[in-house]
């Protein structure tokens, strides 16, 4: 019983997502109310129609009261979590108790994460966003929906079953010395071959991973490339998971099970799909994702609205090498630049173990170009919109004339390309006629509709450059098949011997037996380093078939369950500023701190945590990176110093005495990033 | 970032009574449909904005979710809501536990209101809920909103037919002054918990409660009396009712307190001391108050398994059902070992959490309130519980003789057990020494040991109005069962109060009023002398250390703190407290919790019966917040354990 709704302020779908439960409740519901012998209309329209009184109420209460609706809990416990970013409503159900108001704003935040991903700068402009999320070609619309269903999907999944995506924080696969060799291979061997072979068509390497399941084996980032922030990466995983599942977690035979790796070749990787055209048979790098998810058996009958549309939703699939455009934040020197073009090669190695490519895109310095003139544009409308005028409007870096010079610049460079640019040269022109010519109004209040105008139309060039499929005329822009392919046997052949090794290894990376006799009474732990992004944790899969240290069955599902409570939380007390907390639940003691260190190790003092509101952006650091700021707020008490912050759980047996029990943090704390620090990022 | 603004004093800022049967065509005003509006002086156009939207949106929630809406939160509001339209009400009462509640006749015959479609809603708004300032946990939003709802139909009869019957303006004056009765002058803390104010009974001779509860007993002689309590400046003194009865009683004596006797009473032959009002009862509390006291705790099994996931009194109720002590062995054992059942996943997550528990869910959720007690609990209990009946041997032989027949005594003995206990010796303790000072009559309650005050809970919870899940659960709403009309007779002594929930016959029925008022008149008079002399207590020096000490059976709460509202240096204890305080509400394996942040470190932990904050002021907290066992913070629970003896809270 899970819904989520994207809705515009007009109450028109943007997008909408629901497992079959839900579908089936609102098609009850809906049914209800129709009269009789009327068949049931389209499932999107249901949706709509039952969602739009309280969409519209929503904006009603904004507009009326400068309020809105954050949450309704109801009698049976159905809890609706609503949340407006800009002018979409995003609204997320649960009617079956398996998620809280946190997950489910928490789910909201990720939605919009990764629909920024996909769609860059264009979510900056409502307009421009709307049609993005729901084009007009109903097979188009229904094509981009399953896709970011099935994106929702794998991420529910993940964050359900994964400790990294419950904690959001990369994990890593501990083995120093592969790893190690790894990086060097890929920064020795693979980079610099791609980044010097002329088949790159402009495009430069600018980070290279490989990924064990949602595990991180190696990661190189070329020199001249920012960091990649944990949020994006996050992301970049669930991407890939979406393109190349595993299915750890369900009954079926797991082929990357250790036994079936060496005979079955990709083929039993993938469900078959059930639809007849979709699948070439070499297809082992086209998207599988596409109804191979059990999860996803979403063909719902009503969003067909003809026979004809069956056959559209299955249009031959893409071409397996193009990559898939990312739009990743970029930290320059000169400053943070946001949704930055990025293309991605998810190249797979074997069932389970996936190689990533990041390249830059050769034109991304149009999305730089893009990205100033937007932020000074946004900047103007503020002011204006907060009743200044004049020169007090235009005040600040850069000046108005710099923006004005530069644009003119920009748009004369945009003149002989094919982007069509005469629409932004007219509202331009207008623009500069109202604030600059003589006589004319000026900088005032009515200038604000120009400068939205002004966004609308920056995000429409930015559309063209980085959204649009290219043209006909256009030579693919991309690494060559070739190249890929060429990519993707070195490593293959590096890793050959490894493989099975990694596959095992990834499922139990470290395991509580190793600490059993150091920690008596320790039943799991978790440790995060919220500076790199990076998390430790005992394996804690739980699969029909292998047992853990837990044992299998319903204890050590039941301690799977504590542990995700426990995350829950202790982010709703550091919501309210309290960084330790010790509970003392059932037959468990579970312990959270979360402590600041300087770059030597030395503990800094505890200092205050921001209070938050209930319904503030979700802890973590996938969606809205709240570690971040919390480093940036409490490293102005410490100019000068690198601070780093670590999160400790455990869980112990309640019988143990505390003292112990605390005893154990501590050397846990002391302990566990020695063997194992050695440069990720 | 913390403490910057005081938080609103009043504990609602908003509540209101929509019927939205009067706004149904296009023509239909909204204002039409608002009863009653709280703030009066709201502007009528803000009034309308905020029924119509709230009410709109939460009747489309409804239909979408087959079942009413219960809390909206805004981002700056949240809102407690109570809707109901007879749809949903049929529908919802087919599928919960309230559907099954009442023994046959009784539910068959409540008013259905199937004329009128009402759909009314009630809201009300806690504290702006800014991340600086207090918030007051949504439960007890939901609890109080419970209370207002309960309180009204306890003096009016049902919603529906006060509106057929009085104007508005009447039933609105009326509304407003529950509203400011349940606002008045207590503390945040009093909020968080929605508890009764009792006397401070550390300074009150131990006498002078027994005396209060032979009074009551006394007055029960006669069959027309079925219960009372005693209410001293606006405290209570001693009560033979559930908190939830005793608070509804609370208000109009407070009312007459404040004022000379309203329009509505009517004044007996004993001039203006005595007054009495008619009030509504609903079936089971009025099935339990007029039930013989030995069998209270039988009775209750055929009340409703409503049971909160809250309120742990199920076992304990297994075990006072048993006539005979036999099987007490068997369910010791099973007492004993927690970890069964606090493992098994199914049990202490979806049953105990399920919204609409079923009635046939309810005896799993026995096992779940196991692990809450810790598993050495009853042998500590049972030698600390001798230790306190050593002290005072006599006052509870005396009494025992007392009584003679061995059901009444029963009964009072029950009472007296609370009342002492209400002055702070130790929460519930007290109920198993005097079970086992007793003899055979309370000899499953020995059995029980420190489940004993569960015992009372019994007796008091099957009354209609435990408090209801947080989040979820039918209400056992005053409007769905049929409500009696009683009686509630009335005498004063200046300060002193003696309120007796009476039979309408009680009135003219001059031979028992004349005994009644007369066998009390001297008592009353000798211990309204001896209240008044007694010593205000000093309040709670500030010692070293904050403490607040929440009983759940008898809805008290004992504090050190001094209770101004916007006091600074309390503010981080009360906002642990709240949080805390609903964490222990929705995680029913929860037993103890240590949180601190960068300027304070409190300890919270509970017990079935009771939940107990401490805070230790001075000696720097500030450290580095990495895992440290000489940390000060983890010796709380030890200093909260010594400290606290000394003001009767026992944590042992």
């Amino acid at each position: 019983m899970k819904c989520l709704l994207i809705a515009s302020e007009s109450a028109e779908v943007l997008f909408h997502w629901t497992d079959p439960e839900y579908q089936q409740h609102i098609q009850e519901q809906y049914g209800a109310s129709q009269e009789e012998g009327q068949g049931l209309p389209a499932f999107e329209d249901s949706i709509s129609t039952l969602f739009a009184p309280i969409i519209i109420s929503c904006s009603t209460m904004v507009d009326r009261l400068g309020d809105s609706y954050t949450s309704f809990t109801t009698e049976n416990n159905h809890i609706y979590v609503l949340h407006q970013f800009d002018e979409c409503l995003y609204i997320a159900v649960n009617g079956d108790g398996e998620e809280g108001e946190d997950d489910l704003r928490r789910k909201t935040y990720v939605m919009k994460k990764m629909i920024e991903v996909l769609f860059g700068m264009v979510t900056l402009s409502s307009y421009l966003l709307r049609r993005e999320l729901r084009p007009q070609d109903t097979d188009q619309r229904a094509r981009l929906w399953k896709h970011l269903q099935s994106l929702l999907e794998t991420y529910s999944h993940l964050r359900e079953n994964d400790q990294s995506f419950l904690v959001e924080a990369v994990e890593r696969l501990i083995h120093p010395t592969l790893c190690e060799q790894c990086i060097e291979f890929l920064e020795r061997r693979l980079v610099q071959q791609l980044n010097s072979s002329v088949e790159r068509a402009g495009e430069e390497v600018l980070h290279a991973f490989i990924l064990v399941h949602t595990k991180l084996l190696a990661f190189y980032s070329s020199r001249n490339a920012s960091t990649l922030s944990t949020s994006d990466l996050l992301t970049l995983i669930i991407m890939a998971q979406n393109m190349y599942p595993s299915d750890v977690d369900h009954d079926d035979p797991a082929p990357e099970d250790v036994e079936s790796t060496s005979g079955s070749g990709p083929e039993s990787f993938y469900t078959p799909e059930p639809s007849p055209t979709d699948r070439d048979s070499s297809s082992s790098e086209e998207k599988p994702v596409r109804g191979s998810t059990p999860v996803f058996e979403f063909v719902d009958p009503d969003i067909q609205m003809a026979e004809d549309s069956l056959q559209t939703l299955e249009v031959p699939p893409p071409d397996p090498s193009t990559p898939h455009r990312v739009f990743l934040e970029v930290s320059l020197k000169e400053g943070l630049y946001p949704m930055m073009p990025h293309s991605m090669y998810c190249l797979p190695l074997w069932p389970g173990i996936t190689l990533v490519l990041l390249t830059k895109v050769p034109t991304s310095a149009v999305a730089m170009s893009v990205y100033k003139f937007l932020e000074a544009f946004a900047k103007l409308e503020k002011r204006l919109s907060e009743g200044q005028e004049g020169s007090a409007a235009t005040r600040g870096q850069p000046t108005i004339h710099d923006v004005r010079s530069k644009l003119d610049k920009f748009i004369k460079a945009l003149g002989p390309s094919e982007i069509q640019s005469a629409q932004l040269q007219n509202v331009w022109t207008e623009f500069k006629n109202r604030a600059f010519a003589r006589g004319g109004p000026g900088f005032n209040r009515d200038l604000i509709p120009w400068c939205k105008n002004m966004k609308t139309q920056l995000c429409g060039i930015y559309r063209q450059c980085f959204l649009i499929e290219s043209g006909p005329t256009d030579i693919p822009r991309r690494l060559s098949p070739g190249l890929q392919e060429r990519a993707q046997t070195m490593v293959q052949e590096k890793l050959m011997d490894w493989k099975d090794f990694l596959l095992v290894k990834s499922k139990r990376n470290i395991t509580m037996v190793s600490y059993l006799e150091d920690f008596p009474g320790l039943i799991h732990f978790i440790c995060v380093d919220r500076s790199t992004g990076q998390m430790i944790a005992p394996s804690l899969s739980i699969t029909e078939r292998a047992t853990s240290e837990l044992g299998k069955g319903p204890v050590a599902q039941f301690i799977k369950r504590k542990v995700w409570d426990l995350v829950s939380t202790t982010r709703h007390y550091l919501q309210k500023g309290y960084s330790t907390v010790t509970l003392r639940d059932g037959d468990f003691y579970f312990c959270y701190f979360l402590w600041f260190e300087n770059e030597t190790g030395f503990k800094l003092e505890a200092g205050d945590i921001p209070v938050l509101p209930d319904d503030s952006a979700p802890i973590g650091m996938l969606a809205w990176d709240y570690y971040r700021k919390l480093l940036r707020y409490y490293s102005k008490n410490h100019q000068g110093e690198v601070v780093k912050c670590y999160e400790l759980l455990t869980v112990h047996l309640g019988v143990i005495p505390t003292e112990i029990i605390l005893q154990h943090c501590r050397q846990l704390a002391s302990k566990l990033w020695e063997p194992s620090r050695n440069p990720l990022l | 970032m913390a403490e910057l603004l005081p938080p609103d004093v009043r504990r609602c800022t908003y509540f209101f009574l929509y019927d939205g049967s009067k706004v149904k065509g296009e023509g239909d005003r909204t204002r039409e449909g608002i009863c009653y509006f709280y703030p009066e002086e709201t502007p009528l156009d803000r009034q309308e904005l905020l029924c119509g939207q709230l009410a709109g949106v939460g009747r489309c929630v409804s239909e979408l979710s087959f079942s009413p809406v219960r809390i909206l939160r805004l981002r700056r509001n949240k809102f407690a809501i109570r809707m109901k339209d007879d749809f949903f009400w049929v529908s919802v009462d087919a599928a919960g536990p309230a559907a099954d509640f009442q023994d046959g006749s009784g539910f068959v015959s409540s008013e259905y209101e199937s004329v009128m479609v009402i759909q009314r809603i009630y809201l009300c708004r806690s504290f702006q809920a800014l991340g600086c300032s207090v918030e007051v946990p949504i439960v007890s939003v939901c609890e109080l909103l419970d209370q207002l709802i309960d309180l009204f139909c306890f003096y009016n009869g049902s919603v529906r037919q006060s509106y057929q019957l009085s104007s508005q303006e009447f039933l609105a004056a009326r509304w407003a002054r529950y509203l400011s009765h349940l606002q008045s002058g207590s503390s945040e803390l009093h909020h968080i918990f929605s508890c009764l104010r009792t006397i401070d009974s550390t300074n009150v001779d131990p006498l002078l409660l027994l005396k209060a509860a032979l009074i009551l007993q006394a007055c029960q002689r006669c069959p027309l009396v079925l219960a009372g309590c005693i209410l001293f400046r606006g405290r209570v003194v001693s009560t033979q009712m559930c908190p939830e009865l005793t608070m509804k009683v609370m208000v109009h004596e407070s009312e007459t307190y404040t004022k000379t006797p309203a329009a509505h009473c009517s004044s007996g032959p004993f001039g203006g001391a005595v007054s009495s009002v008619t009030v509504f009862l609903t079936l089971s509390e009025l099935q339990y108050l007029q039930s013989a006291p030995v069998n209270k705790h039988l009775s209750s099994e055929s009340t409703p398994q409503k049971e909160t996931p809250r309120r742990k009194t199920r076992l304990s109720r297994t075990l006072s059902d048993m006539p005979s002590t036999d099987s007490d062995p068997s369910d010791r054992g099973s007492l004993q070992s927690p970890q069964l059942e606090s493992f098994s996943p199914q049990l202490s997550d979806s049953s105990v959490f399920s919204p609409v528990p079923s009635h046939s869910a309810t005896d799993p959720l026995h096992p779940p309130t196991q692990p809450l007690q810790p598993p050495f609990s009853n042998g500590k209990h049972s030698s600390e519980a001798e230790d306190e009946a050593l002290e005072e041997p006599s006052y509870y032989h005396s009494f025992h003789s007392n009584g003679g027949d061995s059901q009444t005594d029963a009964s009072v003995f029950e009472e007296n057990c609370q009342v002492l206990n209400g002055g702070g010796d130790g929460g519930g303790d007290g109920g198993g020494d005097g079970g086992a000072a007793c003899g055979t009559v309370f000899d499953f309650r020995e059995a029980a040991n420190d489940e004993s005050h569960d015992g009372k809970e019994d007796g008091c919870r099957s009354a209609p109005e435990p408090p209801r899940p947080p989040h979820c659960g039918a209400f056992d709403d005053p409007e769905q069962s049929q409500l009696v009309p009683m009686t509630l007779y009335l005498h004063r002594v200046k300060g002193l109060v003696l309120a007796l929930l009476v039979e309408p016959l009680f009135l003219s029925d001059t031979a028992s009023m004349e005994e009644v008022y007369h066998s009390s008149l001297a008592s009353l008079n000798g211990l309204e002398a001896h209240l008044r002399t007694v010593a205000p207590g000093a309040p709670g020096a500030p010692g070293p250390y904050v403490f607040a000490h929440f009983d759940h059976i008898q809805s008290t709460l004992t504090t050190n703190l001094s209770g101004g509202p916007g006091g600074a240096p309390e503010r981080p204890f009360v906002r642990a407290t709240s949080l805390l305080h609903s964490h222990f509400c929705n995680t029913e394996t929860l037993q103890e919790a240590i949180i601190r942040s960068a300027g304070a470190a409190v300890y919270g932990t509970r017990s079935v019966a009771q939940e107990t904050y401490f805070q230790q002021h001075g000696g720097s907290f500030r450290n580095s917040g990495i895992p440290n066992h000489q940390d000060s913070a983890f010796s709380l629970p030890g200093k909260a354990r010594h400290r606290l003896l000394k003001h009767g809270v026992n944590l042992l």
